[in-house]
């Protein structure tokens, strides 16, 4: 029984992670499939430790299970003694020793991969963008002055060189397919870079706890042709840099169409169409209502004003 | 010559049931109240985890809103580290440490029930903090500013936390000086510092790691409470504070703090496994020196926590190489372990068990920490699930694991009664099966790509498989743990458990030499001490005399 039960279990497990390798590409084995080639070098050197730690994994837990069966005794025979032995020094050398070789190889594989993870290569014309984290939202800067807001368009091939900071609390930028994560820290620079091989969407969310809305602090590189990319980002229209903004921060906590969530309704709110107040609040804050947009510029804030005066505001609310 | 009836002993109110228990200087009585106080706040935290599984069991659930789910995650850690496993591990030192090494007392009884108050304290301010303005504190058991800082938490949990870290830090602090007092001065005639119990040399280095990383903690949350009461700005950048520098203390405190909690753990499977081995441990003197090196390095390497922090690459390798240095001595300990059962008589008692659980587990747990020592790999993994998992892998399968076993093994010296061996079993084999369920499938989560402290996610697929699966293991997690509760019911308050006698188990060590439970002064005599197995020795030596 005891034993068919153990088959049967083991059947499951493995039966589980065969469905998990087939529906993903790892099924979690590994960190998912690379697009960038920081990611893929990460992957590589994940790939040597998972060697040596899975024959170590093997040989202890192996070791263990064949002493409990092979040495186990009766309860009855308590007073029974096992082999007086002491210790074996040149035993416990080996056990020393080998560890601190696996170690240095590790150690080694894990530098050699360095530099192809964490310096940006010699690129002619690499992309600077500038990433600033705030609660709760991913602001990007390019240098032709656009900005875009969550969604960071970039062109398939070329280097993109990201400049990192905060606005207000510690952040973390993490695109899994595109590399590892570096924090956005108020009153610090970090850099990253990445290098999307194909177009494609990429997703990944904010890994450092930011506050309320830390789960739903999501970015996406969208990664396009050259072409495509320069009139995405020359798509500064007020239209479309406003809708970015109240989707992807005010929408956070008042909902999509401003129908209210966290915050509280605005659709009917008639300070949607007075610009002065509108703007005070999303620069200062108010209450509850974090200062979110404190860093934003003139041309920003105008167009936040007119899309939720013409899409989001759905006339005072009727008597009653 | 006639006795005066007048001179009866006078009964004071110190001797009253509840009373006695809230004046005792006794070692064992302030053990006790540590390790039950400690089992409750056990149940508690368990409980938020429980609660946060429920949450995480499917995409998008709405069990907990966001803000309880921040203060949950936020009260489960804090309660965990610095309420769970750093006192429990005192009280199994208060109770154990002046029984091993033949001593009446701690050094400084009257200290000594000074900490523990201070920690039950600590632990009421912290746990009222549900009643503050604004909810308790909801910045993680780090508090990472400029998220705890006054402008972005507002209300008055972040100050409960903060009050609540200062008490417990005087608190644990009075205890460490007391344990390296008492264990430098007070051992039993020819108890050398080469036959002192492995548990007792854990304590030591345990005493030493807290003296040296609390004060880091106090400084750094004492700035955190001037910046958010007072008028600083250690941490406000906009007026030239700096965030990385609280990153700094925290974690100079911080890993360390996992080694203090560790240690005790290691001591309790080096005392365990020769017992139901049936054999001394294998190599007393590399395990004894591994528990120092290990506390050593483990001052040198806290910036591994601060991979994704940006601090260049010159100090990432160093911190990189001192992590990968710990392994060493850790991999030591484990396969001294190991050749200890090798060779033995194995009796597969429940305190067994659990170490064997906890060789198997902690091994995980570290094997996998060597992902995180690479820095490069870290910065995908970092602040995923998979930490999550491996810290689990360490504190749950390791740490907790050697609780039980610990509880199991000197339950009867303590209450005087047997904890049953059918229900143990049971015991063990829930939370082994429940624990691998529940964090098993984290790893692989946090290689999806999954965050930790998130309260929900919007993936279906593999995410929700991998997350349902840990949200079951949790639920028989919490199984395992009340079937200890049963287990302890019907010893005691069914009275089923049998009546231990002084050593139920043939174990070495002098806490065994006395009536379970001791008497007040512990022992009427204690033999010299001829090597790191005294009772051995007298189990041979009455042999010898018989035949």
């Amino acid at each position: 029984m005891r034993r068919k039960l153990t088959s049967f279990s083991i059947v499951a497990v493995a039966a589980l992670v065969a469905a998990g390798v087939a529906t993903a590409a790892n099924g979690g084995l590994a960190p998912v499939t690379p697009a960038s080639p920081n990611a893929h070098h990460t992957i590589t050197a994940y790939w040597v430790i998972f060697a040596f730690t899975a024959a170590i994994f093997v040989l202890v837990e192996g070791l263990l299970v064949a002493f409990v069966i092979k040495y186990r005794g009766k309860r009855s025979e308590r007073a029974l003694e096992g082999a007086q032995v002491h210790g074996h020094t040149r035993l416990e050398l080996i056990w020393t020793v080998i560890p601190v070789l696996i170690l240095c190889a590790i150690g080694i594989v894990v530098f050699i991969q360095l530099p192809k993870i964490a310096d940006a290569p010699a690129a002619a014309n690499p992309l600077r963008v500038t990433v600033e984290g705030h609660q709760f939202y991913w602001e990007f800067d390019y240098p032709n002055g656009a900005r875009t807001i969550n969604d960071l368009y970039v062109p398939v091939g070329r280097v993109v060189d990201l400049k990192v900071v905060s606005a207000d609390v510690v952040h973390s930028w993490w695109i899994p397919a595109l590399g590892g994560k570096i924090q956005a820290l108020p009153g610090i620079t970090n850099h990253t870079w990445f290098r999307a091989e194909k177009a494609g969407t990429y997703e990944g969310n904010c890994a450092e706890l930011c506050g309320l809305y830390h789960a739903d602090m999501t970015g996406r590189v969208i990664a396009t042709s050259e072409a495509q990319y320069q009139t995405e980002i020359s798509k500064t229209a007020p239209a479309n840099l406003g809708k970015a903004e109240f989707t992807g921060v005010c929408a956070t906590c008042h909902g999509m169409s401003g129908q209210g969530g966290y915050g509280p309704n605005l659709s009917n709110n008639p300070l949607l169409t007075q610009k002065a107040g509108l703007l005070s609040i999303v620069t200062r804050g108010r209450g509850r209502m974090p200062a979110v947009g404190d860093t934003w510029n003139l041309e920003q804030l105008d167009a936040l004003a007119k899309y939720v005066r013409t899409h989001v505001y759905t006339g005072a609310a009727s008597g009653g | 010559m006639a006795v005066d009836v007048r001179t009866y002993p006078r009964v004071t109110w110190k001797e009253g049931r509840v009373a006695s228990w809230l004046v005792t200087l006794d070692h064992k009585r302030i053990g006790i109240l540590y390790i039950l106080t400690s089992l409750g706040f056990f149940v508690l935290g368990g409980v938020l985890a429980v609660f946060m599984r429920a949450q995480l069991a499917t995409p998008n659930e709405t069990f907990l809103t966001k803000n309880s789910y921040n203060e949950a995650l936020t009260m489960h850690g804090t309660t965990m580290i610095f309420l769970v496993v750093v006192p429990i591990m005192a009280g199994f030192g208060n109770y154990l440490v002046p029984l091993m090494i033949g001593a009446r007392d701690m050094a400084f009884p009257r200290l000594n029930a000074l900490s523990y108050w201070l920690y039950l304290i600590g632990g009421i301010v912290l746990w009222s903090s549900w009643f503050a303005t604004g909810g308790t504190a909801k910045a993680g058991w780090w508090s990472y500013p400029t998220l705890s800082e006054a402008q972005f938490s507002p209300g008055h949990g972040q100050d409960y936390w903060i009050l609540s870290i200062h008490i417990l830090t005087l608190s644990s602090l009075a205890g460490a000086i007391n344990f390296i007092v008492t264990i430098v001065n007070m051992r039993a005639r020819g108890m050398t510092w080469m036959r002192m119990p492995l548990f007792v040399w854990s304590i030591l280095t345990y005493g030493i790691l807290l003296v040296t990383a609390l004060p880091p903690i106090s400084a750094a949350v004492t700035m955190l409470l001037l910046d958010r009461r007072g008028y600083t700005h250690f941490f406000i950048p906009s007026q030239g504070g700096n965030v990385v520098l609280y990153q700094h203390l925290f974690w100079f405190f911080g890993h360390p703090e996992v080694y203090i909690m560790v240690l005790p753990a290691f001591g309790m499977i080096s005392e365990i496994l020769p017992v139901f081995s049936r054999k001394p441990i294998f190599g007393y003197k590399a395990v004894a020196f591994s528990t120092i090196a290990i506390a050593f390095f483990s001052m040198l390497v806290w910036a591994h926590h601060m991979f994704t922090t940006g601090l260049g690459t010159g100090l990432d390798s160093f911190f990189m190489i001192s992590s990968m240095v710990i392994a060493v001595p850790t991999g030591i300990k484990i396969f001294n372990w190991l050749a200890t059962t090798w060779r033995g008589n194995l009796i597969l008692d429940t305190p067994m068990l659990f170490a064997l659980g906890f060789l198997a587990l902690f091994t995980m747990g570290g094997l996998s920490g060597i992902f995180l020592a690479a820095f490069p790999v870290d910065w995908q993994v970092n602040d995923s699930y998979y930490v999550v998992a491996h810290f689990h892998y360490v504190a749950f399968g390791g740490i907790v694991f050697a609780l039980f076993g610990g509880l199991y093994y000197w339950w009867p010296k303590m209450f005087g009664r047997m904890l049953d061996e059918r229900l143990g079993k049971l015991n063990f084999w829930t939370l082994f099966v429940g624990f691998n369920l529940t964090f098993l499938p984290q790893h692989m989560l946090g290689l999806l790509g999954m965050p930790r402290r998130v309260f929900t996610y919007h993936h279906g697929g593999l995410w929700e498989i991998y997350n349902m699966l840990s949200t079951i293991g949790s639920g028989i997690t919490a199984l395992g743990v009340a079937i200890f509760v049963l287990n302890v019911w019907r010893t005691h308050i069914q009275r089923l458990g049998v009546r231990a006698g002084n050593d139920p188990w043939l174990a070495d060590t002098l806490e065994w030499y006395t009536t379970s439970p001791p008497p007040p002064q512990n022992f009427d005599s204690v033999p010299y001490v001829t090597s790191s197995r005294p009772l051995r020795d007298l189990r041979v030596r009455l042999a010898a005399e018989e035949s």
